[in-house]
């Protein structure tokens, strides 16, 4: 039997605005449990929420983005269940009128392109979180993240493997820090996915019965959750069995995916307007200037660097393709002008380390001053190439700048004439059977004498000057 | 009103009806749907809900932070917390 | 010297003259609620507070309100910061907001002092203030009555002359109705003229405050300060707010009073009837109009209350769970445990009834039956008002049915009696229009009382044709003997 795969994801997509939807609290990650609270975040009785005009047009950007049409009159409404985390026993969320309607998203997966298109996307906002492991019999009821503004963008069912799956995500992500809506940090839940997954008979028009996989937050969980739902699925089917509509976990330990405990009864949201709110417009003066401030997208940039910075099809596509990577690159291109030496680097080395350690650049120790520095110092042969991977090592885990590891290692290259002239003047005076044999028409050899110039040197004379010197010294 | 969606209704609510009183309370609840009901001989085609009675649009703040945060205060008032959270019976996933 | 029964006008001119100073007034104010404790009209005192803020008073400073130094009472329903809020719930009976509302901020910032937190109908749903935890409030005018509600509280606290005016809210004739049982002024605004932030939430889109007090005038004074734009509140209207005060001595010659054709009066208390009459005559006789109109959709009123009024409750209660603040049952197994056994420990019977309804209207299936199909027909209710203000100035009915009636008397046995005391004073609220109530006499020795409905913003109107009917009639100076009491 051929089973065929059927995902539709809902994304959630933290909004990188400085406050709430609703309240005027810090969304700032990581302060001290309950303290970007508001009285509204904390759904204390009698008070009432506001909208943050920014939430707005961060959803806006992205719909413009995706070709979405854009409802400008927003209606809000309550869902409602209670949960220990949803402070007013609701969520305020957008039901029959979402802001971004339709539009679809570009995703590669072995150099093959696919367009998935999606259903809609609406503003709501975050529920708090719950600690259920560190004090005995309790969970703890942190309210930081309660209100943060999300963006739900909800796909068709157009995804047809985890691969493709993890290839929307992947253009998610790139598409919401591009537009600076989101930071799009998965490790901190600001982009993260619930997957609908089913199978079916190849073939089959109808849609199986699905699962809802809640809450994965990483490129990796996403393809495991789904190839051991996609599985389980079969193997039930295979067995002559159903599957169970339900919504389940994936346990990241264990790789397997587990029904959810607290879902399990079938809730009824009761969804209605939310009276607290009055309907929410923006403007066509506001749409203008949403569209006149649209930020540069990858594809632009990369015609940009080829004109701008001369740079190869090829690695103007590399750098383009993450918008954390083209911010350093453009940062450090203000610093030097050897604009294909610094993308060869960013390709090359820098991200080896990036890719080993699964992180960002933003993220690591590196910041475009220092590496421009680096480009710099190898540019003008204060140091070799070859220097220049052991000081990027050191700035890699101390970030401390070039030109401190330089003087303080003493890595300066040795340029100077006279100096080189002299070792290979030793060299040569120390090694008459070489000479002799090169001159014979060994002329391998060469290497020999660089050699022993650069283990004299401690590798730091400069290779052009010696070879330049070298020839003419061999040659007398 | 059958006893079955009372029941529903008192889940999702998460109201326990008394024993006692739930024969009175279904046939009250019984005597107010009726009573509303009566809504239904009213010809609403082509009517816009009524949601509020301003029909007006909502003012957006600026994204600038004001905290009005009482941590402690917010603490005090909970039934079961500690330094830093409110606290509930473990929750299991 | 007594200050009960005195009304705002009457104590500032007390106070400017130096009879009393602030801090006399509010321990005085104090002394009579004492005196009255078995009105039951009281859930909290604010003693040491007030006298410390009635204290530190300064009647010379320039600029000085006309509410500087008078002490006021405020529904158990506004949140006041560091000061018990209940709502008359058990659920709620250990509350300390960190926050005051905006409306009770508004008056404590011109220089009221706040006395305490007056009784009230669980969250505000009742018409009788038999639903409070804390028990029955009396009707000042006669021991075992209802004073109404759900502001009973309030209502009977100014009846009882302890103060001259209080604060309360409106969701379907809350102000207007106690104020009618208990003989004294009440005034519900325009939805929107009044900030709601701070206010417990009953039905979000049909709540609105206001005040009761002894007369129009105290009325007019207490909203100019109340009023205003807040941004806090979305729903708060953002439009200038006028001196209330200015108008009110206007004639009304000329004024256009609508009479509503679809309710039916003679189906009322003889005397009820006979009292509405007159009160036209005195109205005719100030040189009012008066014309019948039709508001062919208002008998639906009720029932489009019952089912908005529940459904935006059954939501705005979910917040009383027992997690981050009020009653938590104890002895629970796990979360939902903790949820069902705390709000059903928590909520009395009438908070449980709405709650369910409420619930049942928006469940999936009946949402556009009930719920939807009651915002439809709240349209058709609005475009009616809408209709006949174009011809109108005001509407005049009866505020309630009948008068105040004896504990336990009504909705006992079937809830819709008591729903209907709300026939005459829910449809403003359905429409956003303000309304009042004022005393125009009595039946059997209980107060009657009259309200004049006005169209969106004009509660202007409606404070001059009540000041007017006020300087030219006694009723407002009526006063209960209080000696049950």
């Amino acid at each position: 039997m051929i089973w065929e795969t059927v995902i539709g994801l809902e994304t959630h997509v933290q909004l990188s605005t400085k406050t709430k939807l609703f309240s005027r609290a810090s969304t700032a990650f990581g302060a001290p449990p309950n303290t970007n609270v508001n009285l509204v975040d904390c759904g204390l009785p009698g008070v009432l929420p506001s909208v943050n005009k920014e939430a707005f047009y961060k959803a806006i950007r992205f719909g413009i983005a995706i070709g979405a049409q854009i409802n400008q009159t927003s209606i809000f409404d309550r869902k409602n269940y209670f949960y220990a985390d949803l402070p007013k026993g609701y969520q305020i969320t957008q039901m029959d009128l979402p802001i971004v309607l339709g539009g679809s998203i570009e995703i590669t997966t072995d150099d093959l392109s696919k367009t998935i298109n999606i259903t809609r996307a609406h503003l709501e906002e975050d529920a708090g979180k719950s600690i259920h492991d560190e004090y005995d019999g309790f969970s703890a009821i942190d309210l930081n993240r309660a209100g943060t503004p999300l963006l739900e963008i909800v796909s068709e069912p157009e995804i047809s493997s985890a691969k493709e799956a993890v290839a929307y995500m992947k253009a998610m992500h790139q598409l919401v820090t591009y537009l600076d809506v989101s930071d799009g940090n998965m490790a901190q839940g600001s982009l993260r996915c619930d997957a609908n997954v089913s199978i079916r008979k190849k073939g089959n028009k109808e849609l199986g019965t699905r699962t809802e996989i809640k809450n994965i937050n990483s490129f990796k969980f996403i393809e495991k959750a789904i190839n051991y739902e996609v599985k389980r699925q079969i193997k039930i089917l295979e067995n002559g069995e159903k599957v169970t509509q339900e919504t389940r976990l994936y346990d990241s330990v264990k790789d397997e995916t587990r029904p959810m405990r607290s879902k399990e009864f079938a809730n009824d949201y009761r969804y209605f307007p939310e009276p607290d709110l009055l309907p929410v417009v923006i403007s066509n003066e506001e749409m203008q200037t949403i569209k006149d401030k649209f930020p540069e997208l990858p594809k632009e940039k990369e015609n940009r660097y080829i004109k701008e910075f001369n740079l190869s099809a090829y690695d103007a596509q590399i750098i383009a393709s993450s918008k954390s990577m083209a911010d350093f690159f453009e940062d450090a291109a203000k610093k030097t002008t050897n604009y294909s030496l610094l993308s060869n680097w960013l390709i090359g080395d820098i991200s080896a380390f990036l890719n080993k350690e699964m992180i960002e650049i933003h993220e690591s120790k590196l910041n475009s001053v220092n590496v421009a520095m680096l480009i710099n110092r190898i540019d003008d042969q204060t140091i070799s190439g070859k220097i220049g991977k052991s000081i990027f090592e050191e700035m890699w885990v101390s970030g401390s700048s070039p030109d401190e590891i330089i003087e303080s290692q003493g890595l300066k290259q040795i340029s100077d004439d006279g100096a080189i002239e002299e070792i290979i003047m030793t060299v040569i005076s120390d090694n008459p059977d070489q000479v002799e044999a090169y001159l014979g028409g060994k002329d391998k050899l060469f290497g020999f004498f660089v050699g022993q110039v650069m283990k004299l040197t401690e590798g730091k004379a400069n290779p052009q000057t010696v070879n330049k010197i070298l020839k003419e010294q061999l040659k007398k | 009103m059958d006893k079955e969606t009372v029941r529903t209704i008192c889940y999702l609510a998460r109201l326990r009806i008394d024993q006692k009183k739930s024969e009175k309370i279904e046939n009250d609840l019984e005597t107010i749907i009726e009573l509303i009901s009566g809504l239904q001989s009213i010809d609403t085609s082509n009517i816009e809900p009524l949601y509020s009675p301003l029909e007006m649009t909502a003012l957006k703040h600026e994204d600038e932070e004001k905290s009005d945060n009482k941590k402690e205060k917010f603490l005090e008032n909970a039934p079961a917390s500690n330094d830093d959270y409110f606290l509930v019976p473990r929750v299991v996933e | 010297m007594s200050i009960q029964f005195k009304s705002i006008t009457e104590l500032r001119a007390m106070l400017d003259d130096k009879l009393i100073s602030p801090l006399e007034l509010a321990q005085e104010s104090h002394k009579l609620a004492n005196k009255y404790k078995k009105l039951n009209c009281f859930v909290t005192m604010d003693d040491d507070f007030s006298k410390k803020k009635a204290g530190a008073i300064n009647l010379n400073q320039e600029n000085n309100s006309l509410l500087s130094g008078i002490p006021l009472a405020q529904k158990d329903l506004f949140c006041t910061q560091g000061l018990r809020t209940t709502c008359a719930s058990k659920i709620l009976s250990n509350f300390i907001p960190p926050y005051t509302a905006t409306a009770v901020k508004k008056l404590e910032d011109s220089g009221s002092i706040t006395i305490g937190k007056t009784n009230m109908d669980e969250f505000a749903m009742g018409s009788s203030n038999e639903t409070s935890y804390f028990g029955n409030v009396h009707n000042p005018w006669k021991k075992g009555y209802v004073p109404g509600g759900s502001s009973g509280g309030s209502a009977a606290a100014v009846a009882a002359g302890i103060v001259p005016a209080a604060t309360g809210t409106d969701t379907g004739g809350s102000i207007r109705q106690p104020a009618a049982h208990c003989g004294i002024t009440g005034l519900k605004p325009t939805y929107g003229r009044i900030s709601r932030w701070g206010m417990i939430a009953f039905a979000s889109s049909l709540d609105q405050a206001g005040p009761l007090a002894r007369t129009a005038e105290d009325c007019a004074v207490l909203l100019s300060i109340m009023s205003g734009h807040d941004l806090k509140d979305t729903t708060s209207l953002n439009v200038e707010v006028p001196n209330f005060l200015s108008k009110l001595n206007d004639p009304i010659k000329g004024l256009k009073i609508g009479i509503i054709k679809e309710f039916d009066l003679s189906d009322l208390d003889k005397e009820v009837q006979t009292r509405f009459e007159e009160s036209k005559k005195v109205y005719e006789k100030l040189g009012a109009e008066f014309v019948d109109v039709s508001l062919p959709n208002i008998s639906a009123s009720v029932p489009t209350y019952y089912s908005i009024a529940p459904a935006e409750c059954s939501s705005n209660l979910s917040r009383f769970d027992g997690v981050r603040f009020g009653h938590r049952a104890e002895n629970t197994d796990d979360l939902n445990d903790l949820y069902i056994k705390s709000r059903s420990e928590g909520f009395g019977d009438e908070v449980k009834r709405r709650i369910l309804i409420g619930t049942y209207a928006l469940s999936a299936g009946y949402y556009d039956a009930y719920y939807k199909k009651a915002q439809q027909v709240r349209r058709l209710i609005k475009n009616d008002f809408d209709h006949v203000f174009e011809s109108v100035d005001i509407l005049m009915t009866p505020t309630s049915p009948s008068t105040a009636f004896k504990f336990g008397s009504k909705g006992a046995q079937n809830p819709v009696e008591l729903y209907l005391e709300d026939l005459f004073t829910i449809s403003s609220n359905l429409a956003g229009l303000p309304a009042m109530s004022i005393p125009h006499g009595q039946v059997n020795s209980l107060p009657v009382g009259l309200q004049l409905i006005g169209n969106f913003l004009r509660e202007d109107q409606l404070l001059n044709a009540a000041h007017i009917f006020q300087q030219n009639t006694e009723f407002h100076l009526a006063k209960p003997n209080m000696e049950d009491f």
